[in-house]
C-alpha cells in the first residue's frame, strides 16, 4: 500500500504501549492494531485526531505517503 | 414494524420451500403429459378436439412445443427459488449484505427475464397455431408487471452490490 501508519515509531518514541494509546483515545485495541498494521481501509477525522491530541503530533507524523 | 419482519421471514421460507416441491410436481406433470402425448395420441387428439393429427399437424406440434418450453422453466424456477432460499438463510444468520446476495439477485434478474421471454415465445406459438376452428387459449404473453420485476431485481442486484461494497469500506474503517 502506498500509504504507510508509523503509529509504531511514534508510540516507541513516547514510551507508550498500544494498549493504553487505546484507553486514552476510547478506540478498542483490535481497531487500533488493525490502523498499526497497515490493514484499515480508512482512518476516521476524530480517530485521526484524538491520536494526534493523546501523541502530541500532527497527521504528517502518523501517515507517509511512498511511491510504489 | 420489526414483529411483522420476524414473523415474514419463517413464512417466506415455508413458502419457498413449498414452491420448490410444486415446482418439480410441476415438472413432473409435464413431462408425463409429454411423454403420454406420444405414447397415446388419441388422447392429445381428443383435447384437442382433433379427429386426426392431420386434421391440424401445427397445433400438435405448436402444443407439444408449448408443453416442452414449460418443462425448460423447471430449472429456472428451481434456480430462482434457490437462490431466493439462501437469501433467506443470510438473512435469518444475521448477515445479509454480503456479496453472494449481490451475484444471486443478479441471477434471479436474468431468470425473471429469460421466463418472460419464454412467455413470450409461447404465446406467440399460440398464436400461430390457434385457428377458429380449434382455439388455444393461453395464459401467457406479454406482462408489464413481470418485465417492472426484472427491471426492479437488475436494480436492486446493482444497489447491492454497491451497499456490500460501502459496508466492506465502513468495516475496513477506524
Amino acid at each position: 500500500m502506498a500509504i504507510t501508519v508509523k503509529l509504531d515509531d511514534l508510540l516507541h518514541d513516547r514510551r507508550m504501549t498500544l494498549t493504553e494509546l487505546a484507553e486514552k483515545i476510547d478506540i478498542t485495541l483490535a481497531n487500533l492494531s488493525i490502523l498499526k498494521t497497515g490493514k484499515a481501509r480508512a482512518i476516521r477525522f476524530s480517530t485521526l485526531e484524538a491520536i494526534c491530541q493523546v501523541l502530541g503530533c500532527q497527521p504528517g507524523d502518523l501517515l507517509e505517503f511512498q511511491r510504489d | 414494524m420489526a414483529r411483522i419482519l420476524s414473523a415474514t421471514l419463517p413464512i417466506a421460507y415455508i413458502v419457498l420451500r413449498i414452491m420448490i416441491v410444486l415446482n418439480w410436481l410441476y415438472g413432473a406433470c409435464l413431462v408425463a403429459l409429454l411423454s403420454y402425448s406420444f405414447i397415446n395420441e388419441p388422447f392429445l387428439m381428443r383435447a384437442l378436439h382433433l379427429a386426426s393429427p392431420s386434421e391440424n399437424p401445427a397445433l400438435v406440434i405448436g402444443v407439444r412445443a408449448i408443453a416442452a418450453l414449460g418443462i425448460l422453466t423447471v430449472p429456472l424456477n428451481l434456480a430462482m427459488l434457490k437462490r431466493l432460499l439462501a437469501m433467506v438463510e443470510t438473512v435469518r444468520a444475521g448477515d445479509p449484505f454480503v456479496s453472494a446476495n449481490a451475484y444471486r439477485l443478479n441471477a434471479i434478474a436474468w431468470v425473471l427475464l429469460s421466463l418472460q421471454l419464454i412467455g413470450l415465445v409461447i404465446a406467440l406459438i399460440g398464436k400461430a397455431v390457434s385457428t377458429p376452428a380449434h382455439p388455444l387459449h393461453l395464459d401467457a404473453g406479454f406482462s408489464p408487471g413481470g418485465w417492472l420485476a426484472v427491471i426492479m431485481t437488475f436494480v436492486l442486484a446493482r444497489v447491492f452490490a454497491e451497499g456490500t461494497l460501502m459496508r466492506e469500506d465502513l468495516e475496513g474503517t477506524v
